[in-house]
């Protein structure tokens, strides 16, 4: 099975040792592109298709890709802290 | 926008992320065997399947269990579910505790490019849309053995029977 991975976090290549990754730098839970925005998730679609067909065995291919929005103004985190966060947040708290 | 050129991986995940997760990854390339399997035939012709870690579900699948991770923060539901090619933001449901799942609930594509794929092979960039798109639940804690040995070859099986050539994996 021929695979591709769309990565945000590109880095766990060095752990992991995916086959083909298209690398991209939007925030987490919207890999493709925001909502409502068409052009950019076929622009990366298209792209992640291209790294498929053309990438080296290993290699992580930057696509280039910006995200619209600055970080501060990026909303993408859960409304609560996940489990595991809020676990060491508290104790990390907790150690004197 | 800041005229910035170099791409970062945390730029938007936050210091906090940043500090808990990178300092798992080495700093040296992989030097394990990367799996590899070559493209058997051109991409017009290939069908491509789409399977994304969002913790989607059918709304009238059961839905990936999130009480198993809120009782014990170490582990994620390591189960996967079937999406149908014509699945939308108002026939699924995400369960992710690690991310806000407002965003694919309003439009699907921003994870499962389904409508995107679909209109890619109706202007023959690809050959075809599998009939079945794949999602699992990204975090798995400290054991992902369950999703490595059961999830894993089951989703690959499924694939293999529906002809799948090539699948892109997007996780969130």
């Amino acid at each position: 099975m021929t695979t591709v991975t769309l990565n945000m976090l590109w880095p766990y290549q060095r752990m992991i040792g995916m086959p083909r990754v298209a690398a991209i730098e939007h925030p987490f839970g919207r890999p493709y592109g925001d909502v409502g925005d068409a052009a950019t998730q076929t622009a990366v679609l298209r792209a992640a298709l291209e790294v498929a067909d053309t990438a080296k065995r290993g290699e992580v291919v930057q696509l280039p890709f910006r995200w619209h929005e600055e970080p501060k103004d990026t909303k993408w985190h859960p409304a609560e802290a996940s489990p595991i966060i809020a676990f060491i947040k508290k104790r990390r708290e907790s150690k004197p | 926008m800041s005229d910035v050129t170099e791409y970062d991986p945390w730029r938007f995940a936050g210091s906090f992320i940043r500090n808990a997760l990178g300092s798992q990854i080495p700093d040296s390339p992989f030097a394990g065997e990367i799996p590899w399997t070559p493209l058997a035939k051109p991409l017009v012709q290939a069908r491509v399947a789409l399977l994304t870690t969002a913790g989607l579900s059918l709304r009238d699948d059961e839905p990936f269990d999130m009480e198993m991770e809120r009782k014990n923060p170490m582990r994620g539901d390591p189960s996967f579910r079937r999406l149908p090619a014509d699945a939308t933001s108002d026939t699924v449901v995400a369960n992710h505790l690690h991310i806000d799942t407002g965003f694919i609930e309003r439009d699907l594509n921003v994870a499962l490019p389904l409508d995107r794929l679909r209109e890619l092979a109706a202007v023959g960039v690809v050959g075809s849309v599998a009939d079945t798109h794949y999602s699992i639940m990204g975090y798995q804690g400290n054991d992902a053995s369950t999703l490595e040995k059961e999830s894993a070859p089951a989703i690959a099986e499924s694939m293999r029977n529906e002809e799948v050539d090539l699948a892109i994996l997007a996780p969130v």
